[in-house]
């Protein structure tokens, strides 16, 4: 039946009007801006464990996005030198999450099984592994590539939001010389100083987002 | 294997350089086969090429990287875009030569949402000028050696690389190699150029860069717009839409800043590419323009679309331009229906107690803040999401468009008197003199601020650049005060009884007024199709316009048996027809706004003409020629079930078929007297011309089968196979 009352459509209008144009909209973005709140957000890893962003308030956040059969994340993998990333951050109390966006079917998605065994065979050292296979949280911060790398600070503003570093090459002799904006922004943040490069155009592969 | 027969090695030397060379792979494997494959240049190759079979002293040559890639793969534009990485070379050249930049012909945009990519299918040239010593010897010939590094996509990606090696013999002069003239010039063509005519200007807005596009000439009559390829990364977002308005004779580009840009671009360096089938220069030749020009700050006048230039507003002054702004919006022609509606409500308020009147004049306002503020909110959300928005941004969205067309369309056929429902809508109208609800009240406020949303004010425009660039706070300090400069006319109106006395006595007129208000309301929703249209494309806009016309019906079954009158039996049923029509208006509004992707299939059909018919046909492929108008309703059902189909597609394909579109929806003489060749004087009309230029062509009925379709292209294409000679012969 349609309502006594008229007086609730403009409103209805008004609200689902704008909820759409959110959701319309927000799958655009472009990812939140710098010195800004990050985005909240609560996904599962390969163990089926939640994780929540609110989960480490008060702790330094690094956020990679990753696919193991980009080349682009193979050379820092390959190389070792994500994982001695990881392994230092964690050292310095950094929580680090890696975030696959891989839709099912596409590159880099795996089962929880599989993507721990590929975990372990490269030796990666993040906290967890997060899957984001409906594109979410990947949209929500405008991850363009793997690798993409975030970095939070204890309050959860966002302070970097880019490349890994200045070689936008999957050639490993590229990291030889390469500067890593992701240590130099936690460097400088953590010992109280501006981040002096606070984004950079991420490179890589692109986020195979589900179509 | 080497094959030792032919070598000088003996076979167990051989056998044993074989064992060596597989260590020594074994041992770089790791560095020389990154991705673990053998091909180095997985689905694509390498070449070096140049555009003369031997060079000069001292004189200059255009040399090329020339990359192909198997079907479905791209490798990438100078600006890769979103995601990806331009090709690269390393050369090493003789002593003395000079080397210039890699120019890049004009890439095509590669769009997997949410990410736009910048690159190449098929076939690309990357051209390098290359300039030889001046004392070259004339006797040895020359090495060039180079390096390419490329990466080739899909879906997925790969790295690849070639060492390349070009010998070129050096001459006393160069001479022209015309195995590759081809190439280079329609690589060049591709290259973007300066054209005379045009004067292209840069502006910073609140949101990143504005062009203006200012033809100095003739105005041009552009039916699809032109797209900007930024150069430099990190300046442009790649994926952003690019919204085009005219001012004018000005085309204005508006392009939304990089979230990665390390601040504001003084230059901005790119390529304008002019719609399909225009060029920017007379001769129709330039479709990609040079742009390089440096980003001016606004002059400002137009802080709307600038936002900046309100950097030294203080908040006060904003507050006081919005509470301005607001009211001003009152008189704006969006507006202005409800405005006339809201006086009618006043009309009958007269005779209400004073407190009453006052109180439903706050009620207003508060719903007109509140929805304000939603806007607000909206718009801050979504810029902690990423997303820079202005006023008026809900508008982007079909769907909030169809929203806002079906609500006003109702309140229309409610205000001619088509049907009565509820409150709010007949409260508007002032007719029913029964107490009204302060929620109806509120309710009527949301419903004035939705409405004028697509408008601005003067002064609004300078308060809402700044409110955007603001805090949160500030932001929502600003749109609350928009809001209440938009309901203070109403709150003064109906509190001051002096003001409402001066208001004519209800009566008559009031209908007539009523019915005639519907009128501004019907062309605000005639707008808003239109801005559908744009959006969705015309099949969109003929989803939206038949769900007005269910709305239409089921509001019809509503007033034609009005629920007083009728027995329970009537009314379940009248009430469940009502029910599925609204249901009916709904989906096909929400099927309107998905419509353009469905409309198109793959096929790509050509414009008709009798010359690109005989070129294709000389050329060996047979023709099928699909006589159509948008009028014709078979053409389009023929079109959408048998043409579009996937088999047909398919088949197409398969055979080689080249399809051509004659487009009949304007009048066409050339397609006239087409149509009258074959006997016909209307479309729809299929025919299908074999290859063979000796044997006539086909005609199909004009209810096409896929069955038909498919057998009718199986056997031309046969029998064009079995006298290929015969068709070269013939002409």
């Amino acid at each position: 039946m349609l309502p006594r009352s008229f007086s609730i459509l403009p409103p209805a209008v008004l609200i689902l009007g704008l909820a759409l144009t959110a959701a319309e909209l927000q799958a655009q973005g472009d990812g939140p801006e710098i010195g800004e709140q990050a985005p909240k957000f609560t996904l599962g890893d390969t163990y089926g464990k939640q994780h929540a962003l609110e989960d480490y308030e008060g702790q330094w956040v690094v956020l990679e996005w990753l696919n193991y059969e980009c080349p682009y994340v193979g050379k820092h993998y390959n190389s070792g030198n994500m994982q001695r990333l990881q392994e230092s951050f964690a050292e310095k109390g950094v929580k680090w999450l890696a975030i696959v966006s891989s839709a099912p079917g596409k590159q880099g998605y795996h089962e929880p099984q599989e993507m721990n065994r590929l975990s372990a065979e490269k030796g990666s050292k993040a906290l967890a592994v997060l899957l984001d296979p409906d594109g979410v949280v990947g949209k929500m911060y405008g991850a363009k590539t793997t690798p993409q790398m975030i970095l939070i600070d204890p309050a959860g503003t966002l302070l970097y939001n880019g490349a890994i570093d200045d070689k936008p090459s999957s050639r490993p002799s590229s990291l030889e010389g390469a500067h890593n904006y992701l240590v130099a922004a936690l460097e400088e943040a953590m010992s109280g100083k501006p981040v002096s490069t606070p984004t950079s155009k991420p490179y890589g592969c692109s986020v195979k987002y589900k179509n | 294997m080497p094959k030792a027969d032919h070598s000088l090695i003996e076979p167990r030397a051989a056998a044993r350089m074989t064992g060596l060379v597989l260590t020594l792979g074994f041992l770089f494997g790791e560095q020389l086969y990154a991705q673990g494959a053998e091909d180095l240049s997985p689905h694509s190759e390498a070449q070096l090429v140049a555009e003369v079979r031997a060079i000069a002293p001292g004189e200059p040559f255009t040399a090329a990287l020339r990359l192909v890639m198997d079907e479905g793969w791209h490798s990438y534009w100078v600006n890769p875009g979103d995601a990806g990485t331009p090709a690269s070379i390393e050369w090493s050249l003789p002593r003395g030569f000079e080397v210039g930049p890699i120019q890049w012909p004009y890439p095509e945009r590669i769009e997997v949402p949410p990410l736009m990519s910048y690159g190449y299918f098929n076939e690309v040239l990357l051209l390098v000028e290359i300039t030889p010593p001046a004392d070259l010897a004339l006797d040895m010939p020359v090495a060039l050696e180079a390096g390419a590094y490329w990466l080739v996509c899909s879906d997925i990606c790969l790295p690849a690389e070639q060492q390349l090696r070009l010998v070129l013999p050096v001459a006393e002069a160069a001479e022209p190699d015309d195995r590759w003239t081809g190439s280079f010039t329609a690589t060049r063509d591709r290259l973007p150029v300066s054209v005379e005519g045009w004067d292209i200007r840069a502006e910073r807005t609140s949101t990143g860069y504005r062009l203006s596009i200012i033809p100095l000439g003739e105005e041009t009559a552009w039916e699809g717009d032109p797209y900007y390829f930024p150069r430099d990364e990190a300046v442009v977002s790649p994926s952003a839409p690019q919204a085009v308005s005219r001012r004018g004779s000005h085309l204005l580009l508006s392009l939304q800043e990089s979230s990665y840009s390390s601040g504001p671009a003084t230059r901005l360096e790119g390529v304008l590419l002019a719609p399909q089938g225009e060029a920017w220069d007379k001769d129709g030749r330039v479709r990609a323009l040079a742009v390089d020009v440096a980003v001016t700050e606004p002059a400002g006048g137009d802080a709307l679309q600038a936002g900046s230039g309100t950097g030294n507003l203080t908040l006060a002054v904003a507050l006081v331009f919005a509470l301005i702004g607001g009211s001003l919006l009152n008189l704006m022609p969006c507006v202005f229906p409800v405005l006339s509606i809201k006086v009618l409500g006043f009309v009958n308020q007269a005779g209400e107690d004073r407190f009453k009147a006052g109180a439903h004049g706050v009620a207003f306002a508060i719903g007109v803040v509140l929805s304000f503020l939603a806007l607000a909110g909206v718009i801050l959300l979504l810029r902690s999401g990423g997303s820079r928005l202005g006023w008026g941004f809900q508008l982007q969205s079909p769907a909030f468009v169809a929203a806002v067309a079906i609500l006003l369309f109702a309140l229309a056929l409610n205000l001619m008197g088509l049907f009565e429902v509820g409150t709010v809508l007949t409260r508007l109208g002032g007719r029913v003199a029964q107490p009204q609800s302060y929620v109806d009240s509120l309710s009527s406020g949301v419903l004035a601020t939705l409405i004028a949303t697509p408008c601005t004010a003067p002064f609004m425009g300078t308060a809402l650049g700044f409110a955007l660039t603001q805090p949160m706070l500030q932001t929502l300090l600003v749109f609350g005060a928009l809001g209440l400069g938009m309901a203070i006319p109403y709150v003064v109106v109906s509190a001051s009884p002096a003001l409402l006395r001066l208001l004519p006595k209800p009566g008559a007129w009031m209908e007539t007024t009523r019915q005639l208000l519907a009128f501004p309301l019907f062309g605000t929703v005639i707008w808003l199709v239109w801005v559908f249209a744009r959006q969705t494309g015309v099949n969109g806009a003929a989803h939206l316009l038949t769900a007005l016309m269910m709305l239409a019906f089921a509001t019809w079954v509503l007033g034609r048996w009005k629920a007083q009158l009728i027995d329970a039996r009537t009314r379940l049923v009248s009430r469940a027809v009502v029910l599925v029509a609204l249901g009916l208006a709904v989906g096909l509004a929400a099927r309107g706004t998905r419509a353009e992707a469905a409309a198109a299939g793959s096929t790509q059909w050509q414009p008709f003409s009798q010359e690109l018919v005989q070129q294709l046909r000389a050329a060996g492929q047979p023709v099928f020629i699909d006589f159509t108008a948008a009028w014709c309703l078979s053409c389009q059902v023929n079109e959408q079930v048998v043409l579009a189909s996937r088999v047909i597609e398919d088949a197409f394909v398969e055979h080689n078929v080249a399809t051509l579109k004659a487009d009949w929806t304007r009048f066409d003489p050339v397609i006239t007297s087409a149509l009258e060749s074959f006997g016909r004087s209307g479309v729809p009309l299929y025919v299908f011309y074999p290859a063979d230029l000796a044997r006539s062509p086909v005609v199909l009925p004009t209810i096409l089968t896929k069955r038909g379709v498919l057998d009718v292209l199986q056997d031309v294409a046969s029998s064009d196979l079995q006298a290929p000679a015969a068709a070269a012969i013939t002409r």
